[in-house]
């Protein structure tokens, strides 16, 4: 299952796993798994490939790091470029340079990236902290917290997909809840959150907001509401 | 014994940083996490900082951050310095700890002994202790065993270093900085020393 093969793997040996077994951790080069795999430890790579229905008893790091299908990490993930396609479940952080979502992630920790890019939902329960963060939500996305340079959400096409979430999970409706979303750049709809704090603000319609504090620029749409606005600085 | 702390609006609204930006210093790890200080107010959740070190540190990235990349500058703030080395003549030569403190605490060893940066704060704590009268050499011994054996498992986390005195038996304890100790009402505190703030005055005095 494990051989010395490929370039640019760095001396360490690959691991390619397909089937239904389980695979060790360790230090690999490449890694490739297809099939429904149970990663024992903690597994470390150049590259990961994942495709099916992926469980991990430890943590994961990696440079780049792609996923269709399923994947459940007991410790945390981290990997430079991510791409996740499916469902992506992590009980401890997430963290990377770059996410390209299209799908479905749930977070029990924090949440790191300088970019974040894609459509799906989000289920933070700690904060989710990024440089930027353009989404699509066809589905919920919550954070306790969210710190952002620029944050842009939108609420995805009522298209199919929609439809087929709402009928998987009943209370799935693509809107953004938040405690606190804290940022220089921050332009949403559909939002739920009790304060929103940042220099140019943006609120579109559907948006419920407790407290809005904004420094340089609050544009509101009719229909948003928004409690209190509070305009801070010089 | 609660440190000053300050609000993030209020941090911001002083320093004229942006929520992005400290957002930005978080995640390259230029401000630690322990500095994060979630508390409940009035007005819901809130983030506070030590107020002494947080300013400290925004004025020491500010001021680095139009010459070094973020990475750069995260390198040198890192609370230990992990390659850092000297020489004893050299360090003698600096003029950062008194001769006196080398000459009891190091006496023995010849001049051209490697130092790592943790012995030498070893030293400079123990120096600062002397020098204000606080502690007797045979202490100071003590001490440096104390942190030799000790310090290093916090593994740059933060740490306070207590010094305490009850019927002249003396002892130390080193705690993480974010625990409580309460003692009886026979203990004096002779010394509570952070050693993330001593770590930054050395750190200050060899670069």
């Amino acid at each position: 299952m494990t051989g010395e093969s490929g370039m640019d793997n760095y001396g360490l040996p690959d691991l390619s796993v397909n089937g239904v077994s389980d695979a060790v951790g360790g230090k690999y080069g490449n890694v490739r798994i297809d099939g429904v795999i149970k990663v024992v430890g903690d597994i470390e790579a150049q590259s990961f490939k994942l495709n099916g229905v992926i469980r991990t008893t430890g943590s994961v790091k990696s440079e780049s790091f792609e996923c269709d299908g399923t994947l459940k990490v007991a410790g945390s993930l981290s990997a430079s470029q991510m791409r996740m396609n499916g469902l992506v479940n992590v009980e401890g952080a997430l963290s990377g340079e770059w996410l390209r979502l299209n799908g479905l992630l749930k977070i029990k920790g924090d949440c790191e990236f300088e970019r974040v890019e894609g459509e799906g939902g989000f289920d933070v329960d700690g904060l989710l902290n990024a440089g930027s963060i353009h989404l699509k939500l066809q589905g919920r996305g919550k954070a306790r917290e969210i710190g952002v340079e620029s944050l842009y959400i939108r609420q995805g096409a009522k298209s199919l997909w929609s439809k087929v979430w709402k009928w998987l999970f009943p209370k799935f409706n693509p809107e953004l809840q938040a405690g606190v979303i804290e940022g220089d750049d921050i332009d949403v709809e559909h939002t739920k959150a009790d304060v929103i704090r940042g220099s140019r603000v943006v609120i579109g319609k559907g948006s419920v907001i407790g407290r809005v504090e904004y420094g340089t620029e609050l544009q509101v749409h009719p229909g948003a509401t928004i409690r209190e606005r509070v305009k801070t600085g010089g | 014994m609660d440190r000053d702390l300050i609000s993030k609006k209020e941090l911001l609204d002083t320093t004229g940083i942006s929520y992005g930006q400290l957002y930005r210093w978080k995640r390259k790890q230029l401000i630690p996490e322990e500095w994060f200080i979630r508390k409940s107010t009035f007005t819901g959740q809130e983030t506070f900082f030590p107020k002494d070190l947080i300013l400290a540190r925004i004025d020491k990235i500010v001021n680095m951050k139009d010459d070094l990349s973020l990475d750069q500058v995260a390198g040198k703030l890192s609370p230990l310095l992990q390659d850092y080395e000297l020489r004893k003549a050299a360090f003698v030569e600096r003029n950062i700890v008194s001769l006196v403190a080398i000459h009891q605490f190091a006496g023995k060893d010849p001049d051209h002994t490697v130092y790592s940066f943790e012995m030498l704060l070893y030293f400079y704590v123990i120096d600062k202790l002397l020098q204000t009268g606080e502690m007797t050499m045979e202490e100071g011994e003590r001490l440096l065993t104390v942190l030799r054996d000790h310090f290093p498992k916090f593994e740059g986390k933060p740490c306070d270093l207590i010094f305490i005195r009850k019927m002249g038996v003396s002892s130390f304890l080193l705690v993480s900085s974010d625990a409580h100790v309460y003692f009886d009402n026979g203990i004096k505190i002779v010394a509570k020393l952070p050693m993330v703030e001593l770590i930054e005055q050395l750190r200050g005095k060899l670069i």
